[in-house]
């Protein structure tokens, strides 16, 4: 039996699915100030008559990063920054407590300015009469060589072995000098809240006897043990919307195009299914307003739910942006979209007659019929997530290209279908579809699918490989791996990578996972000097993409 | 994944005020070359590349990202003679360089953007107005594409292009040699030195375009200073009496003191001062082959300076300010180039009238021109209408053997600011030549500018196209 749990800003929802089927589902209030509780909750209503000895596997998904970085209650942070000529950081007012060190890397990963280390000594001595004790370390292009972010952890651990040193490799090493600041920053903010929780609630599962993995599902739609996730706790945000995109797709898996609609209380996330492929977010997972170099599903929130307030305004009815309870048939104080729901297609959410009373109101006052009331109100939902799923298509249409061959292939997209996720779902998707002129697929499980998503993903894992042959050196973008690359094929430079892969996911405990590799990238450009070939760089990506366990068969 | 919110915003006095981005088409052509170990290779942009991409500066909200796109038959035939059509010249690559400025050029008169990079390859600006082949890694000339594209579409009436490619914009200059109403100014390494082997000071436009094509060769070495010279004391005088509506930067890199093509001494920060100064509305990319050394931090400091990015700390892993003294020579000669060339720019109306009254009714250059990469000799002769009302139709015959074959074609130009009498008769023309026998040309074309239709005629097949 597996269990997913997601946590979203309302409720907590969870499924225990086994038998090829969900054998119980829960939702309960999310305690903000609780997750831990809400948690346990949720798990102990899906466990009542089970034992836990026969749990294979447990999922959750947070809000806790989500939350600390929203109210900034994360660790205080100083930044070492390692520039080199390029942007002026002294302009970019990104961390409130940041230093700028000397020291350059250049693309190849040749040091062209040494590191200072007086200053360093001088930076640490900075840090700790700010009363500081982490340091995030970051420096342009430690993707191709780590060497300068190393040397200053050295310096400032043999000096104030006290610092808690986080090193910008350790966390990532895509390009984007920027991004893996913003994410090696938060990381640092925010790891010691992440561990505290996480060993909560591992301590919480042993105590009711669970014996089963428990792992954490990332924004980019997979999974990673717990144990994993003290290292990597920015890969925690946005895990609620990848769950229901996981969900989606576990309950379709049909290699078709979709939109996935989860409408939920007062907001409703939008994502693409390109072929079968969940559409991830071009640049990253936005953190503290920044961009990151996070994977993330590209999700688009719109601030339009179910139980968003319904007005008028000079004869003209408004939707949202804020909820002002839940809606009209559950007792709550206004007309919401789900009332009109339950009017315009005789719904049975909650108590239809308080729908159909709160809206003969409001209509009386617009002095309309209340089916027109309803009526317009769908229309105007629809309307709204219409047009923002055709800015979702449209943007990744103008995803730039960089090769003639995708250029001149670049072909549009339609939706072949629309996949409604949320309690609400069944009475929106439906008119939805037909004004994209596809299938509608609303699942039995639609309300939990979430919860679902959550149970049963399988781990993911990118790697991106960066080869040399004229300085014969290869790294890879996870935790400063790299070596002697003597080889001088594509070929070979693939084959380390997936070496490369079975290492780290051996050694992540997903190694079960690594034989469902895929390269994402493949480049190989010849280095000419003078008017002769000297070298070759090549690029290599290769990833376990987002998928379901094997141990997932479906739902009846 | 919507970005980070908010648009950009700059404080003018004590009022917040919105600021356009600037736009950037980046188009590396990660698969193209002209030939493997060619400069003009899939590696050139790889640097730079890894730069743009590592410092992040796509994400910062000065600058828009956008997609380039195919650049169309009837945008080519606006400016050239392709031969013997467009589908022979025009690759992929070629139209997605042309139509990465195409972009940039929307985004702009649309008024999403304040100004903009299209920083693109395969290059254009050796590309002249008939095409027999690749002349200087260059077959279709991207910025005349997009500054006629500009010209029909939003109607813009007077454009400066200031070519900053270390070798001469010989392509440009012959697209424009008639034309008054665009200035084409090119400053690089003197041509005794360096290919194509042209732009000097005499070559200063048609007889009725006098002084609107200025050429400032630099000696070998010249610096920063010797280049910043020319701009202050020349460029930007000149630019300010010309009033263009728009100001593009035919931005080669090649000046830089580490090209290996050229042997001059210009930095990376002397690139974003240029541009800082110039201020153009578009630069698009044109050489530039130090793609170590120089291209990752020239672009750069191209995009950050055009953004109104601080650029301060952009510099070269290896420069040095002490290793770039300049000759005091270097500034006696540039003074008297400027000199000359400021005098012609302000009799510009006076030399075009002189020639109205002691020229006509036609005038004719014959040349022989080179095409370096294809080992093409193409031979020309032009004929230019001295109208008293308009710059004059223009009529080419042209013969080169190229590597389909040998081609004698010959071709009409009806000009943008044609009179009526102009178009007329170049119509007749059109007709009395396409009348001959079919072993006198093989192709014959028609450029009318001011109905915006492009005219092939085949004398073998006897088939005429229009452009579409």
């Amino acid at each position: 039996m597996l269990v997913g749990i997601d946590v979203g800003g309302t409720y907590t929802d969870g499924v225990l699915y086994g038998e090829n089927k969900i054998l119980q589902m829960a939702k309960h209030p999310t305690q903000e100030d609780d997750l831990e509780g809400s948690i346990l909750s949720v798990l102990d209503e899906l466990l009542q008559d089970r034992k836990a000895s026969d749990l294979q596997r447990v999922v959750f998904s947070t809000t806790l990063v989500t939350n600390l970085l929203a109210t900034g209650g994360g660790d205080p942070v100083a930044m070492i920054l390692i520039p080199g000529p390029g942007l002026n950081l002294k302009q970019l007012e990104f961390f409130p407590q940041a230093y700028l060190a000397n020291g350059a890397i250049d693309f190849r990963g040749r040091i062209t300015e040494p590191l200072d280390q007086e200053q360093i000594i001088k930076i640490g001595e900075s840090i700790k009469e700010a009363g500081l004790n982490k340091v995030a370390v970051i420096g342009k292009f430690s993707n191709r060589n780590n060497s300068h972010e190393r040397r200053v952890g050295e310096i400032l651990q043999n000096q104030y072995p006290d610092l808690d040193v986080v090193r910008g490799y350790e966390v990532s090493g895509e390009l984007n000098f920027l991004r893996r600041a913003v994410t090696t920053y938060y990381t640092a903010v925010t790891r010691d809240k992440w561990t505290y929780f996480a060993t909560g609630m591992q301590n919480a599962l042993r105590l009711r006897g669970i014996e089963a993995p428990l792992s954490i599902l990332k924004a980019d739609g997979g999974t990673m043990p717990l144990d994993v996730s003290l290292q990597f706790p920015c890969e925690t945000v946005f895990s609620g919307p990848a769950a229901s995109v996981m969900g989606a797709f576990a309950l379709t898996m049909n290699g078709r195009t979709a939109v996935v609609v989860d409408i939920g209380g007062t907001t409703s996330d939008l994502a693409l299914i390109l072929e079968g492929k969940p559409l991830y977010a071009s640049r990253g997972a936005v953190i503290g307003g920044h961009y990151s170099n996070v994977h993330a599903f590209a999700v688009r929130s719109i601030a339009l739910g179910g139980d968003s307030a319904v007005r008028l305004q000079e004869g003209q009815i408004s939707i949202g942006p804020e909820r002002l309870g839940p809606a009209a048939c559950f007792g709550g104080p206004a007309v919401t979209p789900t009332d009109a729901y339950n009017v315009l297609e005789n719904g049975s959410i909650g108590l239809p007659e308080l729908s159909v009373r709160a809206l003969e109101e409001l209509a009386a006052q617009a002095g309309i019929p209340a089916q027109k009331l309803a009526r317009d109100i769908v229309e105007l939902v629809n309307s709204r997530l219409e047009a923002s799923i055709k800015e979702m298509f449209k943007t990744w249409e103008e995803e730039p290209a960089y090769k003639v061959w995708e250029l001149v292939n670049k072909r549009r997209v339609t939706a072949e279908q629309v996949i409604g996720i949320g309690a609400a779902a069944g009475a929106f998707i439906p008119s939805l579809a037909e004004r994209f002129n596809c299938e509608a697929v609303v699942h039995r499980c639609a309300p939990v699918a979430n919860a679902l998503g959550a149970a049963i993903s399988r781990p993911t894992l990118s790697l991106l490989l960066h080869a040399d042959t004229r300085q014969q050196i290869y790294r890879l973008d996870r935790e400063g791996i790299g070596g002697e690359f003597k080889a001088s094929h594509l070929a070979d430079a693939k084959a380390l990578a997936l070496s490369g892969l079975q290492e780290v996911a051996g050694k992540l405990g997903i190694g079960q996972y690594a034989d469902r590799y895929e390269y994402f990238l493949e480049e190989q450009f010849n280095m000419v000097r003078g008017w002769s070939t000297t070298g070759k760089l090549f690029d290599v990506g290769i990833q376990i993409a987002p998928g379901v366990i094997d141990e997932f068969e479906g739902v009846q | 994944m919507d970005g980070p919110g908010g648009g950009l915003k700059e404080m003018r006095g004590n009022k917040e005020v919105a600021v356009k981005p600037t736009g950037l088409v980046f188009f590396p052509a990660f698969d193209w070359a002209i030939s493997p170990t060619h400069p003009e290779r899939e590696e050139r942009l790889l640097y730079t590349r890894d730069q743009i991409f590592e410092e992040g500066i796509m994400d910062l909200p000065q600058i828009r990202q956008y997609q380039p796109r195919l650049a169309g038959n009837k945008d080519i035939a606006r400016v050239h003679f392709c031969v013997p059509n467009i589908e022979a010249q025009a690759t992929e690559a070629h139209r997605i360089a042309a139509g990465g400025a195409l972009v940039i050029a929307d985004a702009l008169m649309q008024g999403e953007i304040k100004n903009g990079f299209a920083l693109v390859r395969p290059p254009g600006h050796h590309a002249m107005r008939v095409v027999h082949g690749n002349r200087g890694f260059c077959n279709i000339n991207n910025e005349p594409v997009m500054v006629e594209y500009m010209r029909k579409k939003y109607g813009v009436k007077r454009i400066a292009i200031v070519d900053t490619d270390v070798h001469h914009g010989d392509g440009t200059q012959d697209i424009y040699w008639h034309d008054p109403d665009v200035l084409f100014i090119s400053f690089h390494q003197d041509g005794r030195t360096l290919y194509p082997g042209s732009g000097f000071v005499d070559e200063s436009g048609g007889p009725l375009a006098r002084g609107t094509t200025l050429n400032v060769p630099l000696p070998p070495g010249t610096t920063d200073r010797g280049i910043m010279y020319v701009l202050e004391e020349l460029v930007l005088p000149v630019l300010e009496e010309f009033q263009p509506d728009l100001v593009v930067n035919s931005a080669g890199q090649d000046n830089h003191y580490s090209d290996p093509l050229a042997n001059m001494k210009f930095s990376a920060r002397g690139y974003a001062v240029l541009n800082e100064m110039l201020a153009p509305h578009i630069a698009v990319l044109e050489g530039g082959y130090s793609i170590e050394t120089a291209l990752p931090y020239v672009n750069m400091g191209i995009i950050m300076a055009m953004a109104g990015i601080d650029y301060s700390n952009l510099y070269e892993p290896d420069y040095h300010e002490q290793k770039f003294r300049e000759d005091p020579l270097i500034k006696d000669a540039l003074k008297d180039v400027v000199g000359e060339l400021t005098g012609i720019f302000h009799h510009r109306h006076e030399l075009a009238e002189e020639t109205r009254r002691t020229l006509g009714p036609m005038v004719r250059r014959q040349r022989r021109i080179f095409y370096d990469t294809d080992q093409i000799d193409e031979n020309q002769v032009e004929s230019l209408k001295i109208c008293p009302d308009c710059p004059g139709y223009l009529a080419i015959s042209s013969q080169a053997a190229g590597s389909r074959g040998r081609y004698n074609i010959y071709c009409i130009v009806i000009p943008p600011q044609g009179c009526p009498n102009c178009r007329d008769e170049a119509y007749s023309l059109y007709d009395a030549v396409r009348k001959q026998p079919p072993d006198a040309y093989n192709i014959l074309y028609l450029q009318d500018r001011i109905t915006d239709e492009y005219r092939h005629y085949d004398y073998n097949t006897r088939e005429e196209l229009t452009v579409e």
